[in-house]
Parts: C-alpha cells; sequence; structure tokens
C-alpha cells in the first residue's frame, strides 16, 4: 500500500508568476528549503535544512517532469522515504489553482513492510493508521 | 523538514540492520537467543548486545521461559516514528502558506 498526500490551493495570482516561484531557486528557497534546484529535466538537486533525529537534513531530488508552466515534479528522498512531489497549476478566476501532490509514502521505511505483516504490529496499526488515513489518500 | 517527536534513541536503534532483522523476526514470534544467532551471521555476544539496545528503548521484551530467555517485539515506540505520513502533512500545510505569503509580497 501506498499513500499520498494530496493538497488543492487558490492563489489570487496569475500563473505565470505562481510557476516563477515554484521553479526559481531563490523563490523555492524563501518558502520551502535552500536548494539547488535549476529548471531542467534529469537536474539532480538537494534541498537543504536543520537535521532532526532519523533525518541528516538533505532531501535528495532530480526533476523528473517540467512542463512549463503548468506541472512539475521530482523526487524526494530523505529521511528513509523515497517519494515524488509534484506541483501542478491552472488558471482558475483571474488566479491560479495549485495541486500539490506527495506521493509513494510506504509506512515510513522498508522495514515496516515487513513488520506490518508481524501480529505485533496490530497495535500500531489500531492507534496510528486510522490517523493517517484520515489525513492522506490511500492507493 | 518534518521533525518527529519520537525519541531520537529509537532512531538509533532501527538504524542498525542486524537489529532490524532481529525486529522483523520478533515480529514473526517471540523467539529465544539462541534462534536468532542461528539467523544471523553474527556472535552471541553481539546478538545478546542489540538485544540490550533494543530492550533499552523498549522495542523489545524479554520473559524466561524454564532455562530460556524468550525475546518479543513490541511495537509500541515506534508508533511515532511510523507517522511520517502526518508529520509531512504539517510541513505542506505550513509550506503552501509560505507560497501564498510569498505570492504577496513580491
Amino acid at each position: 500500500m501506498t499513500r499520498n498526500l494530496r493538497y488543492e490551493v487558490f492563489y489570487p495570482h496569475p500563473v505565470e508568476k505562481v510557476w516563477r516561484v515554484l521553479t526559481d531557486s531563490e523563490a523555492m528557497a524563501s518558502w520551502l528549503m535552500p536548494n539547488d534546484f535549476a529548471p531542467r529535466v534529469g537536474h539532480r538537486f538537494q534541498f537543504r535544512t536543520k537535521p532532526a533525529p532519523g533525518f541528516d537534513g538533505i532531501v535528495n531530488c532530480e526533476v523528473l517532469e517540467l512542463d512549463a508552466p503548468r506541472r512539475v515534479a521530482y523526487s524526494w528522498r530523505g529521511g528513509g522515504i523515497d517519494t515524488v512531489v509534484s506541483f501542478t497549476i491552472t488558471p482558475k478566476d483571474g488566479g491560479t489553482a495549485l495541486v500539490l501532490e506527495h506521493r509513494g509514502f510506504r509506512g515510513a521505511r522498508p522495514l515496516f513492510v515487513s513488520l506490518i505483516l508481524g501480529a505485533g504490529w496490530k497495535k500500531i496499526i489500531r492507534i496510528n493508521i486510522p490517523n493517517v488515513i484520515a489525513k492522506g489518500i490511500n492507493e | 523538514m518534518p521533525t518527529l517527536s519520537a525519541d531520537a534513541h529509537v532512531y538509533a536503534a532501527i538504524a542498525d540492520t542486524t537489529r532490524r532483522g532481529i525486529l522483523d523476526l520478533l515480529a514473526e514470534r517471540p523467539r529465544s537467543v539462541n534462534e536468532l544467532v542461528a539467523a544471523f551471521d553474527v556472535t552471541q555476544p553481539a546478538i545478546s548486545r542489540h538485544l540490550g539496545v533494543l530492550r533499552s528503548v523498549g522495542l523489545v521484551q524479554v520473559r524466561t521461559e524454564g532455562r530460556q530467555r524468550i525475546y518479543e517485539f513490541d511495537p509500541e515506540p515506534l508508533s511515532e516514528v511510523v507517522d511520517w505520513l502526518s508529520a509531512y502533512d504539517r510541513f505542506w500545510r505550513k509550506r503552501l502558506r509560505a507560497l501564498g505569503e510569498y505570492l504577496e509580497r513580491t
């Protein structure tokens, strides 16, 4: 089972402006995290932030899709997850509708796939998974 | 980036490949040290050390059965660790708000 996050947001700004903010390294540093992104499919880059327990503060990414000014997607690997983040924008009511998807969560780490099969996991499923399902989208 | 409130020691405990392997086996069913030693290419003292680490963070419980000590998996300390999805949920909500604020001021 993979689980995804999906958000739809409206910004009262033209698509071109939103696109610039989504794909300009300096702008991304301001609203997302410091990075060395470049708008080129195949470009490998990193987001860097403060380390936390279980996470060295580095997200390794590669630009997977770039369709200006409509959609950008990159891989998102760090802290034990291997996922994909995509931003899709469309003009709407004089502004911009943005859909953000973060796809491919498989539990927390590969470890948990096997743990889920274990009887001991029942407790976590009971406590935690309903909470996760309420927030995520199942596939 | 999301930060999780789980004890850092729990992360350290599960960062080790052998310890993850031990947890996988114990998640199937409780086992003795001898069974675990047989499953891995390491010495009994090494397995005992790993079990000590796992016990210290509460991922493994031990009980005595006759002359044997039986080790059991306890998933409770992982309940925070597993919750990456809700950590990222909080992260993206904040970042999308920051994006909107950035658009407003530029």
